[in-house]
Formats: structure tokens, sequence, C-alpha cells
């Protein structure tokens, strides 16, 4: 047996200051909560007034410029087309909606912050190990104080699908940048280049394959957070997973499933693309 | 010829030795597990510690605790892959009704009487708090018609959808979500409030405590017993009274015209009909164990405000409960249940 002498709790602090920040700061998060949420609900309002051919075109058009080969629009427009016909159209464009936020979100915390680990080495030692927390750290465990803050629904939905998603961007834009030839980043010094020009001109630029890649993973992980949101109040094709499972209907578990994968190979396929037109410019 | 008579005799002898030996000892003592669905909310998982405590105990038995949601417990019951399932609302879902009338599994007694479910906001919306410096925001605030008033509405205004209320319905796929979904309609309220699905009841639980802790209005699906209920001072809206009728209205898949309360709550010890053959002696301590609604509210705040395990409320309730749990179980077993909780 352990000496319990040695043990120690620290869930009754955690809980009062929790419970505190509720009670004193409760609005000001519901505020921030508020405004995440309108910009949310916008995106959410362009997928779901557009006409179900027109967004499917869109995707087809987005396909082609990154691939610049019929397959993938093919693809693409018959996977969304199999997505309607299943009867998922209004649900997959929920969901659509919050990878879009979370995505977007993702990009402009996980990019720059990998640039900074890239740099600064003591970033490197600090944020490392909280990417590994991130990732592993049970999702119920912060996301319920997070309703308690931001309220249920798309909020804490989008919040926990980025700290699960973010970390493989900003991992592999950090690796896309330390593994630019070094040889390169010299010959700009060597022309003069300030520190920003090398990094816009020079690592980000030569990064940006890696980084692409990053963004895959990134959306292919924040795919997977689509059950555990709808297990905090966020609608979309995790509800009817989660319905389909609750009521033991495996059917249609199964279908709202599809949807799922239906969307990650969509998106998969597209940033892929991308990565590799890019490597091959 | 007669040596396969003989043999015939053997087997049958047998038999006979091998079935008056399970009628002389008690279930456990022949050495089979009890195997118990541990399900995961707060009452169900407290009656769960407290069967394992009497059983385990005070009759030496082998307790397996098997988790799982109530739906795929529900299965397991039916199949006999569990033998008891501590907590079960009596004709709420289609599987049990089908197992009941099939005969597959049966109820050996009710953990506590008159459950009780309905629509809750907290008590300070209505009443105020002065305590707490909250004033009064719908002082006539009383029943459920009152809800489509639009003062009201915006009172519990959904951030996704402003223009309406927000009602917190059961979690996703529960059984009485789909209730609440044909009552909302039935009180034509599906116009002024969205349906809002919390996803689980931890996230129901969560949103709620935070609007208590927030002094915030909110709309919700509650049920007893619960630590919330023990909890927080809450107040329950009132409903047009039960009737068959209305309920057959709300259940039916006709589009909804009336809705009405809920029924009291039948909550049962369900076990498997093959096990209660077997075990005639757990299936008596069963049907005496009841415990007062009140009683199981108290365990459950004890757990919440002590924020302690099930065990540990099953322990509290042995300890100061003594005068209603041992009218259940032999003098023996009393006592080796007495040793086991110092």
């Amino acid at each position: 047996m352990f000496p319990k002498s040695l043990e120690f709790s620290i869930s009754q602090p955690i809980n009062d200051f929790v419970a505190f920040l509720i009670e004193s700061y409760g609005e000001t998060f519901r505020a921030i909560s508020n405004f995440i949420l309108s910009g949310l609900l916008q995106i959410e309002w362009v997928l779901r007034a557009l006409p179900w051919w027109g967004t499917i075109l869109i995707f087809m058009a987005v396909a082609y410029l990154c691939v610049r080969n019929y397959k993938l629009p093919l693809l693409v427009g018959g996977l969304l087309m199999l997505a309607g016909m299943l009867g998922l159209w209004d649900l997959t464009m929920q969901t659509l909606a919050l990878m879009l936020m979370a995505t977007l979100i993702s990009c402009l915390v996980g990019i720059p912050t990998g640039v900074l680990v890239a740099k600064v080495r003591v970033m490197r030692n600090i944020l490392i190990p909280m990417l590994d927390i991130m990732q592993t750290m049970p999702s119920f465990v912060y996301l319920i104080p997070a309703i308690m803050l931001f309220g249920l629904g798309k909020v804490p939905a989008v919040l926990a699908t980025i700290i699960y998603g973010v970390p493989p961007l900003i991992r592999l834009t950090s690796l896309g940048i330390r593994q630019v030839d070094q040889e390169v980043v010299e010959a700009a010094l060597a022309f003069g280049s300030s520190s920003r020009q090398i990094l816009f001109g020079v690592e980000l630029p030569l990064a940006v394959p890696t980084i692409l890649a990053g963004l895959n993973q990134t959306i292919m992980m924040s795919l997977s957070m689509v059950v555990v949101s709808s297990m905090i109040g966020a609608r979309g094709l995790g509800q009817q997973v989660l319905e389909g499972i609750q009521t033991l209907d495996v059917g249609k578990g199964l279908e709202a499933g599809v949807g799922i994968v239906i969307l990650a190979v969509v998106l998969d396929r597209i940033t892929q693309g991308l990565g590799q037109s890019q490597r091959r410019d | 010829m007669s040596l396969k008579r003989k043999s015939l005799a053997a087997a049958a002898l047998f038999l006979l030795a091998a079935t008056s030996n399970a009628s002389a000892e008690s279930y456990c003592e022949q050495g089979k597990p009890l195997r118990l669905a541990d399900v995961s909310w707060e009452s169900g998982a407290f009656l769960t510690e407290l069967l394992t405590k009497i059983f385990g105990d005070g009759y030496g038995c082998k307790i397996e605790k098997v988790s799982g949601n109530s739906l795929i417990m529900s299965h397991a019951l039916i199949t006999g892959d569990i033998d008891i399932y501590p907590e079960q609302w009596v004709g709420r879902t289609e599987v049990m009704n089908k197992a009941r009338a099939e005969g597959t599994v049966r109820a050996a007694g009710h953990p506590y009487l008159d459950a009780r479910e309905g629509w809750y906001v907290p008590d300070y919306v209505v009443n105020g708090d002065p305590e707490r410096g909250i004033e009064p925001l719908a002082p006539e605030l009383k029943s459920v018609e009152q809800l489509a008033d639009p003062k009201i509405r915006a009172l519990f205004s959904d951030p996704e959808e402003p223009s309406k209320g927000r009602f917190l319905n059961c979690p996703t796929g529960w059984s009485c979500e789909r209730l609440n979904t044909a009552k909302l309609e039935g009180y034509g309220l599906d116009e002024y409030y969205t349906n809002f699905l919390p996803g689980s009841g931890a996230a129901l639980d969560a949103e709620v405590a935070s609007s208590y802790l927030r002094k915030q209005p909110v709309l919700f699906y509650y049920w007893n017993p619960t630590a919330l209920m023990g909890t927080y001072k809450l107040l329950q809206l009132e409903e047009p009274a039960y009737s068959d009728e209305c309920w057959d209205g709300l259940t039916s898949s006709d589009p909804k015209t009336q809705a009405c309360a809920f029924p009291l709550g039948e909550v049962v010890y369900d076990v498997n009909v093959k096990f209660a053959d077997q075990a005639p002696d757990i299936i008596e301590i069963l049907s005496k164990a009841t415990i007062p609604l009140e009683t199981i509210n108290e365990a459950l705040a004890y757990m919440a405000k002590e924020k302690a395990e099930p065990a540990d409320a099953a322990t509290w309730f042995l300890k100061n409960y003594a005068h209603l749990w041992t009218n259940w179980v032999s003098t023996e077993a009393a006592e080796k249940i007495n040793q086991g909780l110092n």
C-alpha cells in the first residue's frame, strides 16, 4: 500500500477555483463565447443557405483547383451527393461549419505557435510537453468546466476540437521550418535579408508542404471529435451517431458514421491534393 | 438395456442431488458470482454500491460489476450476462417492455417509490433569493403554459437562436428525450423554444450548475432522485394532470395536440428470470429493500457535497439508516455488514 501520509489531492482547490471563475467572471466568458458563436453561426448560415448543388459545385471547383485533374472533383461530388442522398445534408453542413471554424482558429493559433516553437528553444521545451497533454488528456475532463464557462453547444465543441486537433499543425509547422536547408537561409542572409524577410520569403514558403500535411492531420483529428462535440450539445452528424448508439439503432448510427467518413475523405483528399500541388510547383 | 436404465437412474439421482443441493445452499454459497449492472447515473451507482455491500459483505457473494450505458445493460440483463439491474424505470423502453412481456426479465422489488420527473427552473427565478441578492425575474411563473409568454421566453433565450427560448431536454437518445420532444409539441411550445439536446448527462448537469452559480435563469428537464435535487433549490413547473389518454397521444406517432405531466414513475430492481429462479434468497431481500425518496436524495446530496464516491455514500447510508436496512437482511448478515463498515 502506498503510504497515506504522502497522498494529497488537488481536487478541492480546483473545484473552488472553477466555482470562483464562474461566479466572478461567468458573464465575461459568456460574452467571449457569444462572439465566437456569432462567427460560427455566420459560416453555418452561409453553408445552409446555399443550394445543395451550389455547395457541391464549389467543393468540386476547389478540388479541381487543387489537383488539376478530373478524378478528384468527381469523387468529391459523388461523395457529397451520397451524403445528401442518405438524408444527412443538413447535419453534414452543420458539422462542416463546426470543422471550418475549428480549422480556421487552429490555423490562426497553430501556425504562429509552430514558428515560435521552431525559433525559440525555450518555447519548444515548454510547448512540446503541453501538446502531449492536449492530445492525451481525456476531453471530458476539460469539457465539463468549459461548458460551465462557455455554455453548452457549439463553442465548447469548437474549443475541444481545437485543443485535440491543433497539436499536429504546431508540430509540423515547426518541423517544416527547421527542415529548411540551412544553406538557403545563409544565402538569403548573405543577400542582406532581415530575419522577417527570411521567415516570410524563404522559410515559410519552403515549409508550406509540411504545414499543409499538418493542416491535413488537424482536420482529420478534428473530425474524430465530432461525436464528443455532440455529447456537449453541438448539433450535427455526431448527434445522430449518438442517437443511433444510445438507442441501439445500429443502422442509423452507421449512416451518420458514413457521413463523417465522407466529410473526412473529401477534406483529406482536397488538403492532400493542395499539399502535393505545392510540392510540384 | 438394464445398463442404460441404470445410467439413466444414476443421472436422475445426480440431478436430484444437484438441485436439492442448490436449494439448501444460498446462491452465493454455490460460488456463483453475482453480476450487477454498474450503471453510471448517481442513484444507479449508489444502489449498485449498496447492493455490493449488502450481498458482498452480508452474504459473502462474489460481486462482478459490469459497466455500460442503460441500453447496453438492459440487453445484457435480457441475455443473462448480468443478473441484477439496480434501477429500472418501468415502461420507458420498448426493449424492456418486450422482455417483461416475454418473461425473460422481471421486477424483484422497488429501490424507491414515486419517482418524480418534470420541467424545472431554479427557485430564485420565481421567488428570488435575498440571501444571494437575487431579485425574482418571473414572480408569476408557475406553470408550463406560461412559458409561451414572450417575457418569459426572453428569460431563457437561446444564444444560438436568440429569438427563441432554450429548453434543455434529456441527453440525446434517452427515452425521456422523445417524451419531452413530444410534450414540447403538445404544449405548442416548439415554435417558441429550441429543443436543445445536451448530449450527455454530465453536460446537462454542468449547464444547470453553471446557471445556478451565475444566478441566471434556466429551463430544463430533470428527475428525482438525484444529487442535483438534493443540492439546489429547484421549482417544478405545474403541468396538466396525467391521464392515460393524453399519454397515449404523446407516445404515438401522430401530431401532438395536447400534453400533460409525467406519470409517477415506477422504479424497480430488474432481474433476469433464470437467475431469479436460482436465487430465491436474493430475490427475497430485493423485494424488501425499498428506501424512502427523501433518504435517497439525501444520500445523493451527501455524495455531491462531500465529493464522495458512490461506495462512500453507500457506507454513509448503511451507518445512518440501520433501522431501514436491518429489516431487509438476516441478523447474521446484518452483523457481517456492520463489520464491513469499520
